[in-house]
């Protein structure tokens, strides 16, 4: 598989991690194109979000190669580190500066040099502004630039964050579970707004929400005990005997 | 439910008592080694009385009879003598009445005499103690001699003395006095001794005479055999000969090793010493940060009055002690009056006057009251403060210092802001010797101690319901609370907990050090740092960290010779551990995002 | 509306400069009628209540504006007052009781001598120079250590606490040769002229007052800058930070150095006003009052610490004197209060208010007609 290591913008091969006797992930190997969109599921405890800390610094893995582009060894860099090489990540809960306004939110996340002396000499560009202005149209938060972020409501923060990832205008865009407190009209807009980033940026999306997943309708893997079970189409992988008792079955009884 | 299982934790209580009562029974049992069959008293003092008039070889034999029965009047007259206080009195018929004069004079400089022969007071007709000054009296005399008679009778006694300790005391002056004649007597006592301390420390006074006796051979002998006894005691004179210019090769080279040998012991008890006590602060380390480990590595709560919970089980040690005594009373005076009168209140409670071991089994009582006071205390405190401040542990700190001042102060207005004096029972005091390594028995109390605690907050955590419901809350205050846990009940009682835990802390802080208002914050940067080490909400974590904060400074003291240092090397220390371990020892790793 | 209250802060805080550095020393100087009059006893304290101003912006910056409560403020402070007091002791010249031309307290150690690192102190550039060196080098490498491996929230109060707590232990050392537990005391001249001095001290403190009008100004500038901006955004959600690409820890290790420099620079103002240091002067206690000042004046403004410091420290002096055995149980009391009540200090109470005027006239509204709908999401962070 790895014969063409060129095209892959992310490599994942033989991860293992522990935690006191747990694992969390057990020998993991994922590989994404670039510019593809990826759609990760899985049932809780199957390591999505262990493998999302992997790929951004958050956590070390215990063994296996994780590499960005041709050959940046990931799992010897930091958080802050592997964001500067162009990765972004959304959080389940969304993270945003409650503080701060949704003006101020996107500012700190353009693209730009992040040193302690920029910072404090740094000042807001015409060009700047008109950045922040595109990506808050983008989001649907045009007309809330001067609102303090802690005033948002729940989805409106889900969708603050994904401003904040465009405006760092990252290589791969790691989202996790966009859709989770939004409304279905609010939902399909974000699923359309993540199909339009296909092809421009990589994008991995970690979902629950079978009907977002199907209207994305991406190559689609599925994780389970921390290794990948099985990977393919939405119907593939849907059909698929061994995801069905894994996780759909789960999924169906949870649903009642 | 969660009361029946707080009433099970609290079956701790009897164990408590139990380990203590058999320590006291220990200290009772080294008390009773009773020494052999004596005449009785009043055939002594006959044979004393008569000794004193007697004269020549006769005289010197019946005292050194008599010094071997160990009675108090003996050494009495003994110690007297050469010191002009045996009175010989003119009774009637031109007969001599010898006695003692009393210590104690009156203002006129006079004091009264104690008959030697009857044990009364030296009267007149009409039964009124008689008075003598030291001027106008004839005292018994006493020539070179006699006075050599008398000391050897009273080396012999206390060579006899029932107290193994006194009996180690009195054959080691000997052995230093370098005068060989004290030979015999210390080679008598060997013969009948039984105790192997003892009989350890004669064969070190004799060797130690002999190290100045005139035959090379013995002295060699004698060399050879302090070396293999380890005396710590003969190393200055083993070290004079090797310097001396005058003795032979051989005695030399046999001393060298001697020495050699005796300094590698000095280094193993030392060790050993600084080890135990490095324990014994680890354990205290321990008691003090446990129930901070529980407030705030289980809760997240930082309580900074946690100080002041332990000097709430210090005062009540003393307030315990004061009511087997003779009571205990305050008054304050508030600057406010009302109506013309200040305002004040004030509490008095009469005492029991105990004496002796009842009196001293006030620590008994004072264990699981100061464990009940601070828990209470705890418990008004997580009501009126804490329990608005479980999300946010940055303010539980500020809130709880402002909860210790006002502590501080209290404390400063009812007891005063001097330490106070608490008194330890007479089974915690003292110590024993191993291989010349000191065990203080408070030190080794507290370490046991420890080790009771720290199983008994085990079990409580992990084998009772109350523990189960605690660890639930702990992990998922919400998802507790869903299920119906009563996390608000569960937090009072581990709060409760926590303090009383300090509470017991500070019982036995008392036995050790002062006892004062600011008794806590002298141990509660340690306790803080104890945590943060062990790792936040590991106890096993606490435990390792502790005994090994206390042992390190312990060590540490040792080597750089100064507390400060010390200390301040452990802090340096203990930030640069949290370089490599930024959890502690065990963190529990969370797989979260915080 | 910004814009309007952004106006008022200025004006209030040009203000409240001139009021401290122009009108207070001018009432005390021209000659005035009695009542008008400020005396030199009350510029003296005020000038102390200036320096404890410059300490708490030290502590509400790291604490209100960056998350990090720091219990070791009073350490640089102290750090700074130091500094002061070795060149304040070498200007006591032959003066002291031995009449020796070294400190009193090394002739009674047994030094006949100028022990090496006392020397340059009797220079005024230098000591300040190491009131700015020393205090700043220890905060980075206590704060490279400490943001390296990410100590935050709580273990980072609890760390900077035994950091303070070790220093102290240190220089209540004789051996260290900085006076033992009595410190530094008798001074005599600063530059010349006379401390004891009412034209000094009234010198003094038109410098404290505009030392500290510069910090004000310093730190509003700077937290309106874009790193003002992460800063706080640190604050609210690190995991952001981290992962938008900016190095928390070196934002945190510059605000750590900035502000014990400002609180060292706030030491060094200090002591000769008050004419004595000691090591009593760093403990712990010293480090959660300063954080007291802020709690009560209002974390995350500017203005609060100043107001908090005045407040409780006047409060102190009345009733120490007034109550000296009840003071610390006011101060305990007040402080449990403010924290559980009054998160936002004397400075949030405004806005306290018009939240609790706002609820009561919800309920009353809310009380007639009979509720329709769901309630707006309105959790708050």
């Amino acid at each position: 598989m790895s014969v063409r290591p060129k095209e892959f913008i992310l490599t994942l091969e033989g991860v293992n991690k522990r935690f006191d006797g747990f694992k969390a992930i057990t020998d993991l190997n994922f590989y994404m194109d670039v510019g593809e969109l990826r759609i990760i599921i899985g049932p809780n405890g199957a390591g999505k979000s262990t493998m999302m800390d992997i790929i951004t610094g958050r956590t070390r893995p215990d063994t296996g190669k994780v590499e960005f582009e041709k050959d940046t060894d990931l799992t010897r860099l930091n958080e802050y580190q592997i964001n500067r090489l162009g990765i972004g990540r959304k959080f389940q809960t969304p993270s945003v500066y409650v503080g701060h306004t949704v003006f101020q939110n996107i500012l700190l996340s353009l693209k730009g040099t992040r040193s302690v002396f920029s910072a404090i000499f740094h000042r807001v560009s015409s060009s700047d502004r008109d950045r922040i202005q595109t990506v808050l149209e983008t989001v649907g938060l045009g007309a809330k630039a001067d609102w303090k972020a802690g005033a948002l409501s729940h989805g409106q923060k889900q969708w603050l964050e994904i401003g904040m990832l465009l405006a760092q205008d990252p290589k791969l865009l790691l989202v996790d579970e966009p859709a989770a407190g939004m409304s279905d009209e609010e939902t399909a807009k974000t699923g359309e707004l993540l199909l339009s980033l296909e092809g421009k940026h990589s994008v991995v999306v970690i979902e629950h929400d079978m009907a977002f997943v199907r209207q994305l309708g991406r190559k689609v893997t599925v994780l389970h005990q921390g290794t990948v079970l099985c990977e393919g189409s939405v119907d593939q992988v849907q059909n698929d005997e061994r995801v069905i008792e894994v996780y759909l079955g789960r999924k169906k009884k949870d649903k009642t | 439910m969660t009361y029946r299982a707080w009433l099970k934790s609290l079956r701790s209580a009897p164990w408590m008592c139990w380990i203590s009562t058999m320590l006291l029974l220990s200290g009772l049992a080294r008390a009773a080694e009773t020494p052999p069959a004596q005449p009785a008293d009043s055939v002594i003092r006959s044979r004393l009385a008569k000794a004193v008039l007697a004269e020549g070889d006769e005289q010197k034999k019946e005292i050194l009879s008599l010094a071997a029965t160990g009675s108090k009047v003996v050494r009495e007259v003994l110690n007297a003598w050469p010191k002009d206080r045996i009175l010989l009195f003119a009774g009637e018929n031109d007969t001599k009445i010898p006695a003692l004069i009393e210590d104690e004079t009156d203002s006129d400089g006079k004091a009264r005499a104690v008959r030697i022969d009857t044990g009364a007071f030296l009267s007149d007709a009409s039964g009124k103690p008689l008075k003598f000054a030291a001027a106008d009296i004839t005292t018994a005399e006493t020539d070179s001699d006699l006075r050599r008679t008398l000391q050897q009778g009273l080396d012999a006694m206390a060579l006899a003395d029932p107290i193994p300790d006194a009996r180690k005391t009195a054959i080691l002056k000997l052995g230093n006095s370098q005068k060989l004649q004290n030979l015999p007597l210390l080679r008598d006592r060997l013969a009948i001794e039984s105790n192997a301390e003892v009989r350890k420390a004669i064969n070190e006074s004799i060797a130690l005479l002999q190290l100045g006796d005139p035959d090379p051979a013995v002295q060699k002998e004698a060399v050879i055999q302090l070396g293999k006894l380890e005396a710590i005691g003969s190393l200055d004179l083993l070290k004079k000969i090797v310097a001396k210019e005058s003795t032979p090769s051989d005695i030399r080279r046999e001393a060298t090793s001697s020495i050699q040998s005796i300094e590698n012991h000095i280094g193993v008890v030392n060790f050993v010493g600084t080890i135990f006590r490095g324990l014994s602060l680890g354990s205290i380390l321990l008691i003090v940060a446990l129930g901070l480990a529980i407030t705030f590595g289980l809760m997240g709560v930082i309580n900074m009055a946690h100080g002041e919970m332990i000097a709430i089980g210090a005062y009540t040690t003393y307030v315990v002690q004061n009511l087997f005594g003779t009571g205990f009373a305050f008054s304050i005076t508030l600057p406010f009056s009302f109506g013309g009168k200040p305002i004040g209140f004030g509490l008095s409670l009469p005492g029991l006057n105990a004496t002796g071991a009842f009196y001293e089994s006030y620590f008994l009582v004072a264990i699981p009251l100061s464990f009940l006071m601070a828990a209470l205390a705890g418990l008004v405190i997580e009501r009126v403060v804490i329990r608005f401040l479980y999300r946010r542990p940055l303010e539980s700190l500020l809130a709880t210092w402002g909860v210790s001042l006002v502590m501080q102060q209290l404390f400063r207005m009812v007891f005063g802001a001097n330490n106070v004096q608490v008194s330890s029972p007479s089974w915690l005091l003292g110590h024993f010797n191993l291989s010349d390594v000191l065990f203080g028995y408070n030190r080794v109390f507290v370490i046991g101690f420890a080790i009771f605690i720290v199983l008994g907050t085990y079990m409580l955590l992990t084998r009772t319901p109350l523990g189960l419901l605690i660890r639930a809350v702990m992990q998922n205050r919400d998802m507790a609370s869903c299920i119906g846990v009563r996390t608000q009940r569960v937090n009072q009682l581990t709060f409760a907990f926590g303090s009383g835990l300090a509470g017991l802390a500070g019982a036995f802080l008392s036995q050790i050090g002062n006892v004062g208002p600011s008794l806590g914050q002298s141990y509660i940067v340690d306790a803080f740092m104890t945590v943060v080490v062990g790792g936040v909400g590991s106890i096993v974590g606490t435990v390792c960290s502790a005994i090994g904060i206390g042992t390190a400074d312990q060590i540490l003291q040792q080597a750089t010779g100064s507390p400060v240092t010390g200390k301040i090397v452990v802090l340096v220390a203990i930030i640069l551990f949290l370089q490599w371990r930024p959890g502690g020892l065990f963190s529990i790793r969370s797989r979260s995002l915080d | 509306m910004r814009t309007d209250s952004k106006r008022l802060e200025t004006w209030l805080t040009l203000a409240g400069g001139f009021l401290l550095i122009v009108l207070l020393p001018a009432l005390n100087v021209l000659p005035l009628p009695e009542f008008l009059k400020v005396s030199d006893f009350t510029i003296n304290l005020y000038g102390k209540y200036l320096c404890y101003a410059i300490l708490a912006i030290s502590v509400d910056v790291l604490w209100g504006y960056t998350g990090l409560l720091s219990l070791g403020q009073a350490l640089f402070f102290t750090l700074g007052g130091y500094m002061m007091g070795m060149y304040l002791m070498r200007m006591i010249g032959t003066l002291g009781q031995y009449h020796q031309p070294i400190p009193d307290f090394l002739v009674f150690l047994g030094w006949s001598k100028l022990p090496p690192f006392w020397q340059p102190f009797d220079s005024f550039a230098f000591a300040m120079l190491m009131a700015l060196v020393l205090p700043g080098a220890l905060a980075t490498l206590f704060g490279f250590l400490a943001f390296r491996s990410r100590i935050r929230g709580v273990y980072f109060s609890i760390l900077t606490q035994a950091l303070t707590y070790g220093a102290c232990l240190l220089f209540f050392r004789n051996s260290l040769l900085m006076g033992g537990n009595n410190g530094f005391t008798d001074f005599k001249f600063i530059l010349g002229h006379d401390l004891r001095s009412a034209g000094t001290q009234r010198g003094l403190y038109i410098a404290t007052a505009i030392t500290l009008m510069l910090v004000l100004v310093g730190c509003r500038w700077l937290s309106r800058t874009k790193f003002g901006l992460v800063q706080q955004a640190i604050r609210d959600s690190e995991n952001r930070v981290l992962f938008s690409g900016y190095a928390a820890a070196h934002y945190k290790l510059f605000v750590f150095v900035l502000c014990a420099l400002v609180a060292s620079i706030g030491g060094v103002l200090y002591v000769p006003q008050v004419g004595i240091i000691n090591p009593s002067e760093m403990g712990t206690e010293k480090s959660l009052e300063a954080v007291v000042w802020v709690a009560v004046g209002g974390r995350g403004t500017l203005v609060g610490p100043i107001l908090g410091a005045f407040g409780v420290n006047a409060l102190k002096s009345w009733a120490t004197r007034a109550y000296p055995d009840l003071w610390l149980i006011f101060l305990g009391v007040m402080f449990v209060l403010v924290t559980v009540f009054m998160p936002r200090g004397l400075v949030g109470i405004p806005d306290q208010l018009r939240e609790l005027a706002a609820r009561f006239q919800k309920r009353k509204t809310d009380a007639e007609p009979p509720v329709t709908g769901i309630e707006p999401d309105k959790s708050l962070p």
